[in-house]
């Protein structure tokens, strides 16, 4: 296929919501966008797809005028932009509205107070503010946007699914709901951290926007939720834009092989297990926090995941396991004897991992090397009395660093420099070069993209081949059906279920878990 | 879903325009481009890098020459004399510095250094004086009296989880309150042991001895902080607290270390001062503490930029003080020196703080 280096005009003008073309943007000699090209029908959520450095966040930030770009032509509702000096009020002034993963709430401010600090308060003489006014107006905005929330409310007592809406209603304040078409709306992977029920919730008031008229750009790693709210599809892969698929219906597979242009397997169930019948892990009755009695047995090899609903006990289970949650009774035996960890370090030493669920906040050093990042776990190995041995270190994490598939320039570079799932592959590359006998994991892939998940699955199958035992809490079915051996159905505190992963399909699973809900919500 | 044309595949970067306008009914079969050339991110320039490390070094370089050229001040500037009597005046800031980086490094700090310093100093004075008490002891209470000044900010910020700066500013305040009690604002000259005084004056290699003292410290504790798990544990800390709990790092007794560490060093610093006056003054220590502070700052923006250390604190150090002396033998007001430092700590902070931001933004 040959290209011509400049591209034609833009055949039709006015009918597209936002259309891009020749879009390219260098940063030194790297070419993060090559005349990558996107175009957003009026009235669609237009999906966003791509892994790591494929450039759809770039993409993103040009439109936000936080990147400039070297080539290019941008069309908002008709009218063209120059992208080459397209700046932050550029883009606000050209319809373009956003709302990204960090929502940009103030916590500690009422609901009408985060949606002022964006449009100003209504003030009268002397600049009092008129409380009364805002929260009348936000009140109408709020129900403009269906949220059935007082404006007075503290941000923090929403949920998270709420805070999101009440972050889309901001963003969406100065067009009324028939004057919506002006304004395009760009979500940044809006579900990533939200719980699956949560996460439907929203996809499902976005759907609806877009059917009264709003055009919604979505940037999201979660295949199932994309495939189930978007109309459009446009895959980027090595900055270009490999395929745009207007009102289709594709199915996973085939937009994750777009993205990563070649078909991929690991996703997927695979049909050997490395379970064997050595007895790794048994809990008799281990309570404590929200865990009201888990009886479990794990054998080495042998990945079971645990399900639940948020506030199931997943985490906590995993926590009292790594000894940061202690247990009130019950007991554990870790390898036949008796296992009661009082700390990390206790769990440690008896080669028990942890990836914690909150990357940013629980597992990244972020200022720090990603060679300080992978060592941070066994220190003293490289240390002797002329101190801490930096080329062994070094060497250590270019050898992980090959062997966990993350993308980054070496081992010096810093943590953050890498996206979310070579972030992630790096702090579970930290716990498996200790060769654990015990890998917890909870929520391995939140946050990152497809292609990363595939080199964690294939890690994390490794390393369950290499004997540990694996234990994996998540909140995606798929994630738990294409991982484990068995799933553990966690169920306010207790093992609820024990499903062979096998025999099912995930919306079997997805119906257990919601089962245990409107049994719950029937309860109250 | 208000179209009802055919759902479509349409690839590579050139057809989108056509297939969103529905006129290619023939689209081509669904190929993935080539990956792009050199998809890795840009790292940082290793000479901006390198530039960035040396900066301050080369700063340091700059005004020694200058202040040699400088035809007010050159002569006595460069001369031996000047050069030891500067470094032997500023013993005690350069340990309060180093003492500084330990709390720094795990992301607390500790305002209560230039008073534990002078307590220690007031301390060790008050014994030789009013108690004949033996130099050795004398010795050991000093730093005896830091460790347990650090001790009680460790234990105050890590067990009681209070804050540190409101913490040690109050240990500060405590401390300079205790010492104008006990001197009665007097300067305690008498009885002072003269083994310390002139060993104060006694060279080694043509330097003060005295600062032999700090530069066997500042080795030792560049190599504890660079070259032990211990160290690496204080920049986790300083890093992510709650990540180094999860990966099994001894947060809280780690970040009391940094502050007993601190303390201790800061008594010693109390003991090297009073050698080199020759007498304690009843000063709360902050005119210690501030031109430090600036030395460590500034540290931070060298040799391993954005991260407190060792050896930018030492350049830091010696920037900060030849740069006053080499203004106040150009015949600059005395005073300077408080304008300078104070420079000095915004330019640090504002620089690290710029570097910072732009590595962030660059990642």
């Amino acid at each position: 296929m040959t290209l011509a280096p400049d591209l034609p005009t833009a055949p039709v003008a006015g009918d597209e919501a936002l259309a891009i073309h020749g879009l390219t943007k260098r940063f030194g000699a790297t070419t993060a966008l090559d005349r990558a090209s996107l175009v957003v029908r009026p009235g669609t959520v237009h999906a966003l797809l791509g892994g790591n450095g494929s450039g759809k966040s770039t993409t993103i930030k040009v439109l936000a005028g936080v990147h400039q770009a070297d080539a290019g032509r941008l069309a908002v509702g008709g009218r063209e932009h120059d992208l080459a000096t397209f700046s932050a009020a550029d883009a606000r002034a050209a319809g373009l509205r956003f709302v990204h993963q960090d929502l940009g709430l103030f916590s500690g401010l009422s609901v009408a107070e985060n949606v002022a600090l964006d449009a100003g308060y209504p003030v009268q003489a002397r600049s009092r503010v008129q409380w009364r006014e805002l929260h009348r107006r936000v009140g109408r905005l709020l129900h403009e946007h269906e949220l059935d929330v007082d404006p007075r409310t503290p941000i923090d007592e929403l949920r998270p699914a709420e805070r999101t809406m009440v972050a889309i209603a901001r963003a969406l304040q100065d067009a009324g709901p028939d004057s919506r078409e002006r304004l395009v709306l760009v979500l940044d992977e809006p579900t990533a951290s939200l719980a699956q029920h949560e996460s439907a919730e929203l996809l499902d008031r976005v759907r609806r926007l877009a059917d009264t008229g709003q055009t919604v750009v979505m940037v999201s790693h979660r295949m199932s939720e994309v495939l189930s709210v978007a109309d459009d599809f446009t895959v980027f892969l090595d900055g270009r834009t490999v395929a745009t698929l207007t009102d289709a219906s594709p199915t996973e597979d085939e937009l994750v092989e777009l993205m990563a242009g070649r078909a991929v397997e690991a996703l997927r169930p695979v049909d050997s297990s490395s379970a064997t019948e050595t007895l790794r892990l048994r809990t008799e009755a281990l309570a404590g926090g929200p865990l009201r009695g888990v009886d479990l047995a794990l054998h080495a090899g042998e990945i079971v995941g645990v399900a639940g609903l948020v506030g199931s006990g997943r985490s906590s289970l995993l926590r009292m396991l790594f000894g940061d949650l202690p247990s009130t009774s019950g007991t554990a035996h870790l390898d036949g004897s008796a296992y009661a960890p009082t700390s990390v370090a206790d769990a440690m030493a008896r080669g028990v991992a942890l990836v914690p669920e909150d990357r940013g906040r629980e597992a990244a050093f972020a200022p720090l090397s990603v060679a300080d990042n992978l060592s941070v776990t066994r220190l003293r190995r490289f240390w002797g009395w002329r101190g801490m041995d930096r080329r062994a270190e070094y060497a250590e994490a270019r050898r992980l660093i090959a062997d966990f598939k993350v993308k980054v320039g070496g081992p010096e570079a810093g943590f953050t420099s890498m996206s979310g799932g070579n972030q992630q592959k790096v702090v579970l590359a930290r716990w498996l070069q200790r060769d654990p006998t015990l890998l917890l994991l909870d929520e391995p892939t939140q946050g990152v993209d497809v292609m990363s998940r595939v080199d964690i699955y294939r890690t994390v199958r490794e390393a369950a081949r290499r004997g540990s035992a694996v234990l994996v809490a998540s909140s995606d079915a798929s994630e738990l059906l294409a991982l484990c051996d068995r799933i553990l159905i966690l169920r306010e505190g207790r093992v609820d279920e024990d499903l062979t992963a096998e025999s099912l399909h995930p919306d079997d699973l997805t119906r257990k878990l919601l089962r245990a809900t409107s049994v719950r919500e029937e309860d109250r | 879903m208000n179209q009802t044309e055919q759902p479509r595949l349409a690839t590579g970067p050139l057809p989108t325009a056509e297939a969103a306008a529905g006129a290619d009914p023939t689209a081509p079969t669904a190929s993935a481009a080539p990956p792009a050339p050199g998809r890795t991110r840009p790292s940082s320039l290793s000479a901006l890098g390198l530039a960035e490390r040396y900066a301050l070094l080369a700063l340091l370089v700059v005004i020694c020459v200058g202040f040699t050229v400088i035809p007010t001040s050159g002569e006595v500037f460069s001369s031996l004399n000047n050069v030891n009597s500067v470094l032997r005046g500023q013993t005690a800031v350069a340990l309060i510095a180093l003492a500084a980086v330990f709390p720094l490094v795990t992301g607390h700090i500790d305002f209560s250094l230039g008073a534990t310093t002078a307590s220690s100093m007031v301390l060790s004075a008050g014994l030789m004086s009013d108690h004949g008490t033996p130099l050795v002891v004398c010795a050991l209470a000093s730093v005896a009296l830091g460790a347990l000044i650090g001790l009680f900010n460790g234990v105050m910020v890590t067990r009681f989880r209070l804050d540190p700066f409101v913490t040690t500013l109050g240990v500060a305040t405590l401390l300079g309150g205790l010492i104008q009690w006990y001197t009665g604002g007097q300067t305690i000259f008498r009885g002072i042991s003269s083994t310390l005084t002139d060993y104060s004056y006694s060279k080694v290699a043509g330097l003060p001895q005295v600062t032999a003292i700090v530069a066997v410290i500042a080795v030792v504790a560049w190599y504890l902080l660079a070259h032990t798990p211990f160290g690496r544990s204080l920049y986790a800390i300083g890093a992510n607290q709650e990540s180094a709990r999860l990966v099994g790092l001894p947060v809280r007794r780690n970040v009391m270390l940094s502050f007993v560490i601190a303390g201790t060093i800061a008594g010693a610093a109390g003991l090297l001062r009073l050698a080199v006056q020759g007498s304690a003054t009843s000063d709360s220590g902050t005119s210690l503490l501030f031109p430090a502070l600036a030395a460590v700052f500034l540290g931070a923006t060298a040799i391993r930029p954005g991260f407190f250390n060792v050896a930018g604190t030492v350049i830091g150090v010696l920037f900060v003080s030849f740069s006053v002396n080499g203004l106040t033998l150009s015949g600059v007001d005395s005073a300077v020196q408080y304008v300078f430092n104070g420079v000095a700590l915004l330019a640090a902070v504002g620089l690290s703080t710029y570097l910072g931001l732009r590595r962030r933004s660059r990642g």
